[in-house]
């Protein structure tokens, strides 16, 4: 899990002596770099972790920052000072690349949260049976099986135009269940922006569960695109 | 990422795949997925209803290497035990048997599952309770 840091904790700053808030690239009262801070990427930018972002307004922030971060700037400053320029760059791309996907962003968000996402998931609450989304198991196991058919056919050079014909339809079906599922994060990334604990936790909960569905059906349309080749 | 030795052996000779007729009451089928990567494996059981010996196993896996080679291990492993027997069996085995990264735990997860899925349908098509003594046993 990552962690979060108090961003109430004032650090001061290493050249002016100032307190100022951990997250910061750039000392407010003097303006000097300052070295990585330990917080999260959100905090990069100013912003406190939140789902709905201005991505306009995300996207300026990162290439006025980029800019001020730019090694150039630092050819004649300290031996630190130029560690720090890479460094703070390192990080400001890790966190622009993070925060502008959606998906991305919403499962750096849970992970925050404490949720398992993904690879680092260890398997221990997946008894939890919101997690497993039994009903769309079959038909991910049926489709992929029809792919591999297909493929099969493939390469003895005879297609089944009517298999060809369900694959296409169940892709329709399945683009159709993905744009359902980015739907309802939407709706949950305005519920967690705006609610209390309550409602928050009960919002990471659903997403986790959604995100999971979303990687059974992105992997089978990403397969499905790929034989068909459309 | 680099497979051991022994998850490429089987990904390249994967033993037991296959189907069994899944209508047949001497057939447990379980079909799991995992939520970390979106793979799916099916693995089925043909049981003695003598004997309650497992003496077929197939499976189908579309995922990871790590998850072929998992569930071609479990199914080879349960193979000739009884019922009980396999439910002793552990993901934590197959991680050891196979040597794979801690990235690769949940395909190992997926293949326990996909057992005790098959299992326990076995289990509800013949009418044999689940006995905690196997769920305690296994833990
Ligand atoms: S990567 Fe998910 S089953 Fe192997
Ligand atoms: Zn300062």
């Amino acid at each position: 899990m990552l962690k979060v840091i108090d961003s109430a904790v004032p650090v001061a700053c290493w050249s002016c002596s100032v307190a100022h808030n951990d997250a910061t690239l750039f000392c407010p009262h003097c303006s000097k770099i300052q070295p990585p801070p330990g917080s999260d990427f959100f905090s990069v930018f100013g912003l406190t972790p939140r789902l709905n972002l201005d991505l306009p307004e995300l996207e300026h922030e990162f290439h006025r920052l980029s800019r001020r971060l730019h090694p150039d700037r630092f050819a004649r400053a300290g031996e630190n000072e130029k560690q720090w320029s890479l460094a703070d760059t390192a990080l400001l791309n890790d966190a622009y690349r993070t925060l502008k996907e959606p998906i991305h962003r919403t499962e750096y968000l849970l992970k925050l949260h404490g949720a398992e996402i993904g690879e680092e998931h260890s398997g221990k609450d997946r008894k939890d049976p919101s997690r497993v989304p039994a009903d769309l198991l079959e038909e991910v196991f049926e489709l992929n099986m029809q792919l591999e058919e297909m493929r099969l056919e493939r390469t003895t050079g005879e297609a089944d135009p009517v298999l060809q014909a369900s694959l296409e339809q169940a892709k329709r079906k399945f683009d159709g269940l993905l744009d359902e599922v980015d739907h309802d994060l939407r709706a949950q990334w305005q519920a967690w922006d705006e609610g209390d604990i309550a409602v928050r936790q009960s919002a990471q909960k659903t997403m986790v569960a959604l995100l999971d569905r979303r990687r059974y059906l992105s992997n089978l349309v990403r397969d499905v695109t790929e034989t068909l080749g459309v | 990422m680099a497979y051991s030795d022994k998850v490429v052996d089987h990904y390249n000779n994967p033993r037991n795949v296959g189907t069994l007729d899944k209508s047949s009451t001497e057939v447990g089928t379980g079909l799991v997925g995992a939520p970390e990567c979106g793979d799916v494996m099916r693995l089925q059981i043909r049981v003695n209803p003598e004997t309650q010996v497992i003496e077929e196993a197939k499976f189908k896996t579309f995922g990871c290497g790590s998850a072929i080679a998992s569930s071609s291990l479990a199914t080879e492993w349960i193979k000739g035990r009884t019922v009980e027997d396999a439910m002793a069996i552990k993901n934590t085995d197959i991680v050891k048997e196979l040597s794979l990264p801690p990235v690769k735990i949940h395909c190992s997860v997926l293949a326990e599952d996909a057992i005790r899925a098959a299992i326990g349908d076995w289990k509800k098509k013949n009418g044999v309770a689940e006995t905690a003594a196997a769920e305690t046993s296994a833990h």
